[in-house]
């Protein structure tokens, strides 16, 4: 990409960013409703420990600091994608898009970027509150934190694709929101935010393994605790990795398609 | 025509309306059980190794989440209208519901989704299973305490969508308090309230009334009176609390109505 073209997509982000800030109440409730969940799985798993101290090796404690950080995950890390592509394809604004001097996938990337920017600001300063809501706790090592930095880097990478895929989907049905609702419940639950995978009767662990929904939370923050660690951390990267190209050439291939039908309103 | 008949015509409209986009309301049928029954998963792959939560067994618990999610699928199904009522104010929109010949709020009612369905029916069959598999009380009294119950639950709900719909006369936005307190609903309706602490227990007793919902009628037909931390008087009234909230939300909509600004132009 040349230097111009480089800060075209710059310019994008920047706005996608200061966008998301301005809808402060709406962030606001998002959080509430966010640190709601923490709180009422912290307590279901209390109640449901009753007082062992562990269970599968797992300390309540260990448990409801994944959870926490499980569920700040499958917030953070959503395919905003989907909810911004419809409406711009339903209006026509999507023709804009196209006369833009850079493609359109570069200009999805380039906002969803600075959308997760402003989120991730807002989130650092959230953690002390999701610290006395469920529990936080450091890495189980310098290396698992860092190992953890790459798995986030590639669990993001893969919702992008994910975002372009379904948002895309509109260019047919011209809406979205029912998918995105879907989403938005299927990965909760299959990405470990409400049970984590080794918590999980033994036949839905095995869908969730042959799901990409994992690579959102559970393997990431399974890093992070160590739980995964040494050659299985690699694996988990591994694992991440082949989704993220799966992902990625199904955005493509869905776009190339895409293209084909785009219909601008009005003349 | 009478006004039975012309409110009948209007929701056949919108259910005609809406049935044009027949992909659409699959999905939506879908999402609506989905959305619903996520957090019974949730339990269910708890309770598949656990047995229990708080002392209440899986299939207690699936009958008290039954109670909630027949009451939220009414309360969609039938009352959904409240929730457009903020955005028609806003954008000027309810000039239309004035000039039809039936209360504005009748027009508001006959607007509907499908994915109401969707949470009707994935409560209904959770229901009918759970009434199988728990100790209910389905002597001919509790299962009319059951049907009043369930009424009330769906109006608990429902009062609450139809006092921030009347509100938005007035403050043009409140669908980040519904959301919120449908959040609410949908998070701690469909446990037993006592896992969550008695602050907590205290909170969604009072100040927002989850526990007339479903915790207190579950807790009366399935013989668990004695654990509440109310009377069991208050717990055996709870179908009342609906439609005492009920009333009170339709004088709130009476007494904002009049405050309705056009938009103009």
């Amino acid at each position: 990409m040349s230097a111009a073209l480089f800060s075209t997509a710059w310019q994008m982000a920047r706005l996608e960013m200061q966008t998301f800030l301005s809808w402060r109440l709406n962030l606001g409730l998002q959080v509430l409703g966010m640190l709601a969940r923490v709180y009422f799985v912290s307590a279901v798993w209390t109640a449901v420990y009753a007082g062992r101290a562990e269970v599968d090796g797992v300390p309540l404690e260990t448990l409801i600091a994944y959870l926490t950080l499980a569920n700040i995950h499958v917030w953070v890390i959503y395919p905003q994608t989907l909810d911004v592509l419809p409406p711009r394809i339903r209006s026509g604004a999507i023709a804009l898009d196209l006369a833009r001097p850079i493609g359109l996938l570069p200009q999805l990337v380039a906002r969803s970027v600075g959308g997760i920017a402003g989120l991730t600001a807002i989130v650092i300063g959230l953690l002390p509150i999701a610290f006395l809501v469920g529990s936080l706790r450091w890495p189980a090592s310098a290396e698992a934190g860092a190992l953890y930095l790459v798995s986030v880097v590639l669990a993001y990478a893969i919702t992008l694709a994910i975002g372009i895929v379904l948002g895309l989907i509109a260019f047919w049905t011209l809406e979205t929101n029912g998918i995105g609702l879907l989403y938005y419940f299927v990965n909760l639950f299959f990405a470990g935010a409400l049970v984590p995978l080794w918590a999980m009767p033994d036949w839905v662990q095995k869908i969730a393994e042959l799901l990409p929904f994992q690579t959102q939370a559970y393997l990431p923050i399974s890093i992070y605790f160590g739980r995964l660690a040494g050659t299985e951390a690699l694996r988990a990267l591994g694992i991440q990795a082949v989704w993220l190209a799966l992902m990625w050439s199904l955005a493509v291939l869905v776009w190339r398609r895409a293209i084909h039908r785009v219909v601008v309103q009005g003349g | 025509m009478t006004l039975a008949s012309v409110a009948w015509a209007l929701f056949l409209a919108n259910v005609r309306a809406t049935l044009q986009y027949r992909l659409n309301v699959v999905i939506w049928f879908v999402v609506g059980i989905a959305f619903q029954l996520t957090s019974f998963f949730f339990l269910w792959a708890l309770l598949a190794r656990f047995r229990a939560v708080g002392g209440w067994t899986l299939e207690e618990i699936a009958f008290l989440y039954g109670i909630r999610l027949v009451g939220h699928g009414l309360t969609v199904f039938v009352f959904g209208g409240f929730q457009i009522v903020e955005w028609n104010v806003r954008e000027g929109y309810f000039d239309r519901y004035l000039t039809w010949p039936v209360p504005p709020v009748l027009t508001v009612l006959t607007w509907w989704r499908p994915s109401s369905a969707g949470d009707l029916f994935g409560g209904l069959v959770l229901l009918a299973a759970a009434i199988r598999i728990a100790p209910v009380d389905l002597s001919p009294i509790g299962a009319l305490y059951l049907v009043l119950a369930i009424a009330g639950a769906a109006l608990v709900e429902a009062a609450f969508r139809f006092a921030f719909a009347a509100l938005s006369f007035r403050f043009l936005r409140t669908s980040g308090l519904m959301f919120f307190v449908d959040t609410v609903f949908n998070t701690f309706g469909n446990l037993p309230l006592r896992i969550f602490g008695l602050g907590a227990e205290a909170a969604l007793t009072f100040a927002i009334p989850v526990a007339f919902i479903a915790y207190f009628p579950a807790s009366v037909l399935l013989g668990r009176t004695s654990e509440l931390a109310v009377p069991p008087a208050i717990a055996y009234g709870a179908p009342l609390a609906g439609a005492v909230l009920f009333g009170l939300a339709y004088l709130l909509w009476r007494h904002e109505l009049p405050r309705y600004q056009s938009s103009g132009s």
